[in-house]
C-alpha cells in the first residue's frame, strides 16, 4: 500500500504539480479540479510506474488519493 | 494575432509572451483616426501572472462582447452511439492510448465545418475572409484560473488518434506553460468543451477575428423522444453555436449544428 501510495502520489503530482497531495481523502475532482484529461494522464502515469492499467470503467472508483492507491495495491496482487 | 515572427524563431514562448501578443492584438485604435483623443493611462503592471492573464482575457472578451453581434443556436444531440463505441474502443487499451469524448467531439466539430465553411475563417475589414484550413482552437481552463486556446491544425484531415494525441499534448503543455506562440495562433474556429464535470450547456463568446465558436456542455442522461414516439433515456450533449451575425445568420448556425449531429451519429473510427 505504501509503495502504491508513493507511486500514485508521484503520478498525481506529475499531473497536478500545484495540488496539495497531503490529504488522502480529499475529492480529487473538487479539491484538485481534475478533469478527464488529467484522469487519463494519471492512469497513464500509474501504468508507467506500477504496470497497473486501471480500466476506464473503474475510473469512478478514483475519487480520492487513498482510493486510487488502494485500487492500484489491490491490482498489484 | 500576428505571431509569425516570434513563432519562426522556434523558441519556447512563455505565458507572458502570449499575453503580450493578446494585449497587442486587442488594443483598440491601430490607425490615427480610430485612436481615442486622449490616450488612456497605462494600466499598472500587475505583479502576478494570473492577474495579467485575467487582464488579457478581459480585453479580448470585452472587445468581442461590444464589437461582435452574436447569435446563438442550440441543439441537443444524442451521443449514445459515440459514448458506447468509445467505451468498446478503450476497453483493454493502455491508458496512454485511450481516446476521450472531447477528441471525438473536436473531430466532429472540424468535419462539420467542411459542410458549413461559412463559419470557418475571420471577419476582417468589414468582410468575411475564409480560413486557410480547418484549424480548431480548443479552450483549456488553467488550474489557477485563466484560459488558453491552443490550436489543432488541419483538424478535419486528422484521424481520431491524431486528434487525441494533439489534444493531450496541447492541454498538458498549456497547463505547464510550455506552448509555443505558433500553437495559439491562426485558429479559424474554436470549440469550448466544459467536460464531464461541467454545466449542461454554455453560450460562448466568439474570439475575434474568428466568426464562430461551439460550446459543449457535459454529457448527461436525459429524457429523449425516440423515433417511434416513445420516451427513452439517452446520453445527451447540449451544443451551442455562437455566430458573428455580421458574417452569417442563424440559419447557417442551425445548419452547422445539424452537420455536427450527423457527424456524431457516425462511428466510423
Amino acid at each position: 500500500m505504501t509503495t502504491a501510495l508513493d507511486a500514485v502520489t508521484a503520478a498525481l503530482s506529475s499531473v497536478a504539480p500545484d495540488g496539495d497531495l497531503s490529504r488522502l481523502d480529499d475529492d480529487l475532482y473538487e479539491e484538485l479540479g481534475l478533469d478527464s484529461m488529467d484522469l487519463l494522464n494519471l492512469a497513464a502515469a500509474i501504468a508507467e510506474c506500477t504496470g497497473v492499467e486501471i480500466a476506464e470503467r473503474d475510473y469512478g472508483e478514483l475519487r480520492t488519493l487513498r482510493a486510487v492507491a488502494e485500487s492500484v495495491a489491490a491490482r498489484q496482487h | 494575432m500576428e505571431t509569425a515572427a516570434l513563432a519562426s524563431t522556434g523558441r519556447i514562448v512563455t505565458g507572458d509572451d502570449i499575453l503580450a501578443m493578446v494585449a497587442a492584438a486587442t488594443t483598440p485604435g491601430t490607425t490615427p483616426a480610430e485612436r481615442p483623443p486622449v490616450a488612456p493611462p497605462a494600466p499598472p503592471r500587475p505583479a502576478d501572472g494570473g492577474d495579467r492573464m485575467r487582464r488579457a482575457i478581459a480585453a479580448t472578451m470585452a472587445r468581442a462582447w461590444t464589437e461582435v453581434p452574436h447569435y446563438h443556436a442550440a441543439m441537443r444531440i444524442d451521443v449514445g452511439a459515440t459514448i458506447a463505441h468509445l467505451a468498446v474502443r478503450n476497453e483493454g487499451v493502455p491508458p496512454a492510448r485511450r481516446v476521450l469524448a472531447a477528441a471525438v467531439f473536436l473531430r466532429a466539430a472540424a468535419l462539420a465545418l467542411r459542410a458549413v465553411p461559412e463559419l470557418c475563417g475571420w471577419w476582417r475589414n468589414g468582410a468575411f475572409v475564409p480560413g486557410d484550413g480547418i484549424h480548431v482552437a480548443t479552450v483549456v481552463a488553467l488550474r489557477r484560473g485563466g484560459l488558453l486556446a491552443p490550436v489543432v491544425r488541419d483538424a478535419a484531415d486528422k484521424d481520431l488518434d491524431a486528434i487525441m494525441a494533439d489534444l493531450r499534448d496541447l492541454v498538458t503543455r498549456a497547463r505547464n506553460g510550455r506552448l509555443r506562440a505558433s500553437e495559439v495562433d491562426g485558429a479559424t474556429f474554436t470549440v469550448t468543451d466544459l467536460g464531464e464535470t461541467g454545466a449542461d450547456s454554455l453560450s460562448p463568446i466568439i474570439h475575434p477575428p474568428q466568426v464562430a465558436i461551439l460550446g459543449l456542455g457535459a454529457v448527461r442522461p436525459e429524457p429523449w423522444a425516440t423515433a417511434d414516439g416513445l420516451l427513452g433515456v439517452r446520453p445527451v450533449l447540449h451544443a451551442t453555436l455562437a455566430g458573428d451575425h455580421r458574417a452569417t445568420d442563424g440559419r447557417i448556425g442551425s445548419r452547422y449544428l445539424l452537420a455536427l449531429s450527423d457527424r456524431l451519429q457516425e462511428v466510423d473510427w
